[in-house]
């Protein structure tokens, strides 16, 4: 249940879309000028409940799928729509509805966790009201509670992923693009990251890059992989062998 | 949404120790540029008194200490605006503003709006310093408010010279070099307009020409004119720039 009714660019309006519609939408997506991987003719849907695990060799064209996913990158062609918003024509709209951690956190080093996870759920464009609710939960939800006052710059890799993780979660978008989330969790933070995941998962749609095929295993029910930019398998995941399917699918 | 990032680029700039510092040079500044002309003040002041038209200590201090501070407040602007993007860029942190329901609009002005009061602070502690003369002698408000006028619409228009240098690159060095010497060479305009007929024109150019005129007590229309357009020139330069990143691919 996303929360968005401060912004006056998003008060009051209906999401255009029914409840059997996808909650993300891409058709025919072409990039190929970016600075980084191209990505060719990719289509996808994501309906609520579907925690896909986006598999791919370093360089495929995961991170550039999911900054076209979120609005950072405009394609070339084809479009997004995010709970029935289009990313092109109310990108505002749409990019409320997402919640985005990069594979490198945008974590500002000088800034309190606390602070830092208020500025990040005014920008979503909850209140202050909704923004301490939310920032009191997703700390509990992210396990922040020890952390919550320091410093961003002093704190550990696997605290910043949390946080990271935390400011994606916090306006409870429908959508959640994760790259690389596992990056630099020890193994309890892992497994602490895929329960959270499997919670998010059940109300929300999260696409999550990674090249950890047991990431995958342990945390999915959808399973997509990218090979030089193309989409080239997208298929329910039900516990059989991911190796071999990653193989045919790059092959 | 505006005053959300105006606030958090103010409490960023806030939170620097450079900022700081030059803060307290510039105080150190006024504070020796203004005892200095006083004293000079005070030497000429029976001189002045002979003259048809006497100029007081408003007239004197306007055009001998406040004048020059506007040359500091060129060099300062782009020193506080330089970080405002590119260091968004360097540390990554730019890509929750691209994931975020923010326009380019907002982000341009928000960011502007923090810098800029952070330096209207300096500006206000400039004027008030001649200000607070007036617990001992009658003070020409008038006189003081236009120059106080043109102190802040110089110091806008540098600092959004600043920031669209700031969008441009990654390196927050190269951004202040190339503010300082757009600015530069806007200040020079006016000596290069002074010469030879054909060359007169390019000193409507210049910031010194247009901003004489505030500290003589002459608010006119098309030097307010020539502040507001650089500072909307490069306030829009900036949005422009901000939304090719998303085409481009890169930040």
């Amino acid at each position: 249940m996303a929360l968005h009714t401060s912004d006056s660019e998003q008060a009051g309006e209906t999401p255009p879309t029914d409840s059997g519609s996808p909650l993300l939408e891409a058709r025919g997506l072409n990039l190929q000028h970016a600075g980084g991987a191209g990505v060719s003719d990719l289509s996808l849907q994501l309906q609520r409940g579907d925690i896909v695990g986006l598999l791919g060799l370093n360089g495929a064209g995961k991170s550039t799928t999911l900054r076209l996913l979120c609005g950072a990158l405009v394609p070339d062609s084809g479009s997004v729509h995010v709970s029935g918003y289009s990313l092109a024509d109310a990108p505002l709209q749409a990019r409320a509805r997402i919640g985005y951690l990069p594979d490198q956190p945008p974590l500002y080093n000088d800034m309190r966790v606390s602070e830092y996870l208020t500025l990040t759920g005014r920008i979503r464009g909850l209140d202050r009201q909704q923004t301490a609710i939310r920032r009191t939960q997703i700390i509990d939800q992210c396990d922040l509670g020890d952390v919550q006052g320091k410093i961003i710059g002093t704190l550990s890799k696997g605290f910043r992923q949390r946080v990271g993780l935390a400011q994606a979660l916090i306006h409870e978008p429908a959508v959640v693009l994760l790259d690389e989330p596992a990056n630099g969790l020890d193994p309890q933070q892992m497994e602490g990251m895929r329960q959270l995941i499997a919670d998010i998962g059940k109300e929300q749609a999260i696409i999550f890059s990674t090249h950890l095929l047991n990431e995958v295993t342990a945390t999915c029910n959808r399973v997509a992989i990218i090979h030089a930019g193309r989409l080239t398998s997208d298929r329910p995941y039900h516990g059989e062998e991911l190796e071999t399917v990653f193989q045919e699918a790059i092959a | 949404m505006i005053s959300i990032i105006a606030r958090h680029e103010g409490l960023s700039l806030l939170r620097s120790m450079q900022v700081w510092i030059i803060m307290a040079l510039l105080a150190g500044l006024f504070g020796f540029q203004f005892l200095k002309q006083l004293e000079v003040f005070l030497s000429v002041q029976a001189r002045l008194a002979l003259q048809d038209h006497p100029v007081g200590l408003t007239g004197f201090m306007s055009v001998r200490y406040l004048e020059p501070l506007a040359l500091a407040f060129t060099l300062i602007a782009p020193l506080f605006a330089m970080r405002s993007f590119s260091d968004e860029f360097r540390l990554q942190t730019y890509a929750l503003w691209q994931s975020s329901p923010v326009s380019a609009v907002s982000l341009t002005l928000g960011k502007f709006l923090g810098v800029f009061l952070i330096l209207l602070l300096n500006v206000v502690l400039a004027i008030a310093l001649l200000g607070a003369m007036q617990l001992l002698i009658a003070i020409d408000w008038p006189l003081l408010l236009s120059a106080g006028v043109g102190l802040s619409l110089c110091t806008a228009a540098c600092a959004a010279c600043g920031l669209y240098f700031s969008s441009l690159t990654r390196h927050s060095l190269i951004a202040i070099m190339a503010s300082l010497a757009l600015l530069f060479i806007s200040w020079m305009l006016g000596s290069i307009g002074s010469g030879a007929l054909p060359l007169q024109g390019l000193a409507e150019f210049s910031i010194a020409t247009h901003l004489h005129g505030f500290f003589q007590g002459y608010v006119q229309t098309r030097d307010i004119a020539f502040f507001v357009l650089m500072t909307l020139l490069f306030l829009g330069l900036t949005i422009i720039r901000l939304d090719s990143l998303r085409q481009k691919g890169h930040s």
